[in-house]
This record gives structure tokens, sequence and C-alpha cells, in this order.
């Protein structure tokens, strides 16, 4: 009798890339206006809907709720905010966009800003014990200008205040 | 006049961390047959095929091209579709548009993900540019853990509570021979001791990534009755989308974010006659990626008081021998191959309805359940499902 064949086993086919991503992604005249203020002048811009008067942050073309579009007007945001959200990363994740496994040791926060305006960025703070909401904080800025050009990545923080 | 459309199929994989044992489009065919077979039907009977699947998360882009011939779909019309988390449910809403439109009478929804290929969280996570993300890498966790504590301070819930949803739901999965995770937990010591991945998220507050597949048959009700001898109303489907996060979090105080769920079942209940959902739905199979979302979905699809979540999963109300079973597959927290996630909820409601849920069937008569998806910036689908009649 002949002998069988043995059955080959299933694998996993593994392959490593190791080529750098080039992605370029277009600001927009809406994000673009943002972008150059934080960058020039440390400020916060976004835009407001002619209809509901909601500011829109990111700032955009269009009210999504109002479906109107939004025009050119702009105001600036308030630097200081109340903590919503928050929380801290305890088991170190992967970072797909810059290819690196880690954990951020900065908390990540929803501020909501003085005008009701609510942005994402992360807190000084690292004290678990400290963190709390509705806590008060204000945006600092990186000092350098060549190191600002990332929208609200220009911030560092935000850095807790009294009042 | 619209046709009424029912499910005349379902058929799902053993969910499973690895598959290393078949291809994507081999573990597809699974599902695929598995349906036919529930329907005693034939590929040929099925007139269009559509699918659905999270593109790069495999790492490959256009998926469904490589799995056409185990789909079923060479010559016939059908696409996939991809809206993030809630693929599995757009396709049940695409195939259930097609029937009821009178395009086709009988069709064929297939979601699928099989995860053992490459990283979510870093699929995710590209969701936004590098410098919108940059530095918070945590994918949808780092949102749900926002949510945790929100709800955690606004309700008065405690890390127990979520606890207890995870057990409900391990309960659940032990009894489901098609659930990934099947943990045997005994107390709520081992949910807590699980340590903490995004602070208060713990290991076993979240959902795993599963390979799996699943497929459910849609055909008019005429074709339905000459089909099988179970088949299940498909009464409804809403799906409801909105703006990108700006800032804002499935748990979101303001309430901006949870809009979706507010418009999805005012829809839905408004068109169904449904004005007491806690007496009208007799079921609910919920798209629950943490535990914590649970509670809150009963609360935003009015399952629950506001604040009073908690307090269904406290009294037992939401499991097996409960007034309102929840999850009776396990949910998400134990099975989570993306793309058939949703799909996954639709044709265990179906089952529940049907009578054929074995080990895992509800107490409870179930005549009609509700089942829910959730992705993307909180988007949300819902489905109704009603004993044919």
């Amino acid at each position: 009798m002949a002998e069988k064949k043995k059955k080959s086993e299933p694998e996993y086919i593994f392959v490593e890339f190791n080529t750098p991503r080039k992605y370029r992604w277009s600001t927009g005249p809406y994000v673009g206006k943002m972008y150059h203020e934080a960058r020039m002048n440390k400020k916060l811009y976004a835009n407001q809907c002619p209809k509901c008067k909601k500011m829109l942050w990111e700032p955009q073309v269009v009210c999504g709720r109002c479906k109107v579009e939004t025009g050119w007007k702009w105001k600036e945001l308030p630097q200081r905010g109340t903590v919503m959200q928050y929380t801290f990363i305890v088991y170190p994740m992967w970072d797909p966009h810059y290819g690196e496994k880690f954990a951020n040791p900065l908390p990540n926060a929803m501020i909501e800003m003085d005008d009701g305006t609510v942005i994402r960025h992360f807190l000084e703070e690292t004290d678990e014990k400290k963190l709390k909401e509705g806590m008060r904080v204000e945006a600092v800025w990186k000092e350098n200008e060549e190191d600002r050009g990332e929208g609200t990545a220009d911030i560092k923080f935000f850095r807790t205040i009294d009042k | 006049m619209a046709n009424r459309v029912a499910i005349v199929g379902v058929g799902q994989t053993n969910h499973a961390s690895n598959r290393k044992d078949v291809t994507q489009a081999e573990m597809i065919n699974e599902a695929v047959r598995a349906a036919l077979i529930d329907a005693g039907l034939k590929m040929k009977d099925v007139e269009a095929v559509f699918t659905s699947n999270m593109e790069t998360f495999e790492g490959i882009y256009l998926p469904d091209h490589g799995a056409s011939a185990e789909l079923g779909m060479i010559g016939k019309p059908g696409f996939k579709v991809a809206t993030g988390g809630t693929s599995g449910a757009s396709v049940i809403c695409e195939g259930f548009y097609m029937v009821s439109s009178g395009m086709f009478d009988i069709t064929m929804v297939v979601g699928f993900e099989k995860q053992d290929s490459g990283d979510t969280t870093a699929a995710i996570t590209a969701a936004t540019t590098p410098v919108w993300g940059k530095g918070a890498v945590t994918g949808a966790i780092g949102e749900f853990a926002k949510q945790a504590l929100s709800y955690m301070n606004s309700t008065g819930a405690t890390e127990e509570h979520a606890s207890l949803v995870r057990l409900k739901a391990d309960r659940a999965a032990c009894r489901n021979p098609h659930a990934h995770l099947r943990l045997g937990l005994s107390s709520t010591d081992e949910v807590m001791n699980s340590g903490y991945l995004v602070w208060p998220l713990k290991m076993l507050d979240f959902c795993p990534q599963s390979c799996g597949a699943c497929a459910i048959i849609l055909a008019t009700g005429k074709k339905a009755k000459k089909i099988t001898n179970k088949p299940v109303w498909l009464v409804d489907a809403e799906t409801v989308h909105q703006e990108a996060f700006r800032a804002g979090t499935f748990g979101d105080p303001t309430g901006t974010e949870t809009y979706t769920q507010h418009v999805a079942c005012e829809n839905l209940y408004k068109r169904n006659g449904i004005t007491n959902p806690r007496k009208q739905i007799h079921l609910a199979e919920l798209y629950e990626p943490s535990s914590w979302e649970e509670m809150n979905l009963y609360e935003h699809f009015h399952l629950a008081e506001p604040n009073q979540g908690w307090k269904l999963v406290e009294e037992g109300v939401t499991d097996i021998d409960g007034e309102l079973p929840v999850n009776m597959s396990g949910g998400v927290l134990s099975t989570n191959p993306i793309g058939a996630t949703p799909t996954i909820r639709v044709a265990e409601a179906a089952l529940q309805i049907r009578g054929d849920a074995g080990d895992r069937q509800a107490h409870r008569d179930v005549d009609v359940a509700l089942a829910s998806a959730l992705g993307g910036p909180n988007w949300t689908v819902l489905f109704l499902l009603k004993r044919f009649t």
C-alpha cells in the first residue's frame, strides 16, 4: 500500500514592512486658518455657524446639523477651560502612525473651554489623585515657532490653574 | 408599498482569536454554507450578495475581491459596504432595502473579519490624521474609558456594576458554542483584578479581537413562507450618522455625541408604535464594546430610565431568566469579529425569536427583539425583529 501523503500544515505568512509611509493631508482653508493662527500667534480659532451660532471645532465649511455653509466668521477661543472627562493609558499601545509602542504619560482629556467649545487634549498633571472632572486648566504652548505647525499639537498640554 | 422582509436563514462560524487553519475567504465560506443549510437554499436561489468588512484591518485593501467565489457572488449583483464598526449592520440595511424595494426577492448579507492578520487598534487610530490624533493612541479603548468615568460620576454606578455586566456576558458565552471568549468566570473579583488597560477600563471590561463571519439570508414575506417554516420578520432598520468626533466621546456629558442613538430610537420607535420600549421589546442584542457601554445603551435606547441602567444589571432584569434578556449570545464582550459583529447581533436575535438559541435561549417568550450596532464617531444602526405571523 502506498504511503499516504502527509497533509501540509496551515501556516501564517509573515511579511515585515519597513518602507516609510509618505502621506500628505491637506488642511483646506478652514483647518488651514486654525493651523496658521496656532503657529503664528499661539491662538485657537474656530468658525461659527451663521444659523445655530455654534462654534465649530475643528473649523469646517458646513454646519452638519443646520446643513448650511458656514462662511468666514471666526472667533478666538479662550485658552482656559474645565476638564469634562479624562483617562490615562496603563497598558502600552501600538502607535501605527509613528511605529512605536508606548504609553503616553500624559492623561488624555476632553476640555470644555470657557466659551463652551470642547476640545481634546492632554493634561500636564500625572498624579492620579489630583485628577478630577471639573478641574480648571490653561493651555501651555510650545515656545519656539519652528516647533509649532501641527494645529492643536502646538499646545504642549493643559496646566492646572486655580480658577 | 414596500415589501415586508423576513430573515429566512442565518449562519456563523465558531469565532476564535486565531484561525490559522483557514484563509479569510475559507472562513467566510463557512458562514455562507451554514446560512444556506439553515434556509434550505442553494446559492443559485440567492439573487444578490452584499458584504461588509473593516477595510485595512487585515492589511489589505479590497478584502472582498479575494473571496468573491467563497461568497457565492460571481455573476451576481452585490458589493461591499464599509462604515466602520457598523459595517456588519449597514450590510443588513443594504440587503433589507433591496428586498424591501422589490429589486430582489432573496438576498444574502455577509459580515466578516479575520483579526489574527493584523493590528486592529492600529487601523482604528488611522481613522484620523496623525496630527489630530498624535499621541492619543488609544483607538476606541480611550473613548470608552472616558465614557466609563463619566458614567460612574453621573449615575453612581461602580466598577463592580461593570464587572456584573462582564460576568453576565461570560455566563451567556459559555452557553453559546459560537462564542469566542468562554472564560468560565465565577466572581466579580476576577474581572476587578484583570488589570487596567486604559483607566478605568480593565482588560475584561473591553471586547476581544476575534476571527469570524456571519451570513443572513433575507427574503420577501411571500417567498419566506415557501422557503422555511421558521422565518422571522425583519420589521424595520434605521441608520443614523453624525459628524466626525469634533470633541466628545461616547459618554459625553453634553449629550452631543449620543445624538444618533436618540434620533435612531425616535425614528424606529415612532414608525413601529413603540411607546413603552421596556415592555414592548422582549429581548435585545446590543453592540457593547465595553461593559460600561451596555449600561449606557440601556438608557440611550429607553430600556431604562436615565442614570438607572446599572440597576437592570444589579436586579438581573437583563439576564437569561430576566424580563428583558440582553446579549444572550455573550455579546461583543465575548465575540468581536468587527465586520461581522453587528450581523451576529441580528442573527442571534432571530434565533431567539425562532426558539432555536439552544442553551442560550431566553427563558421568557420572545416575540419582539431589538438589535443595535455602533461604530465610527458613535454612529447608530437599529433593527426591530418580530415573530412571523
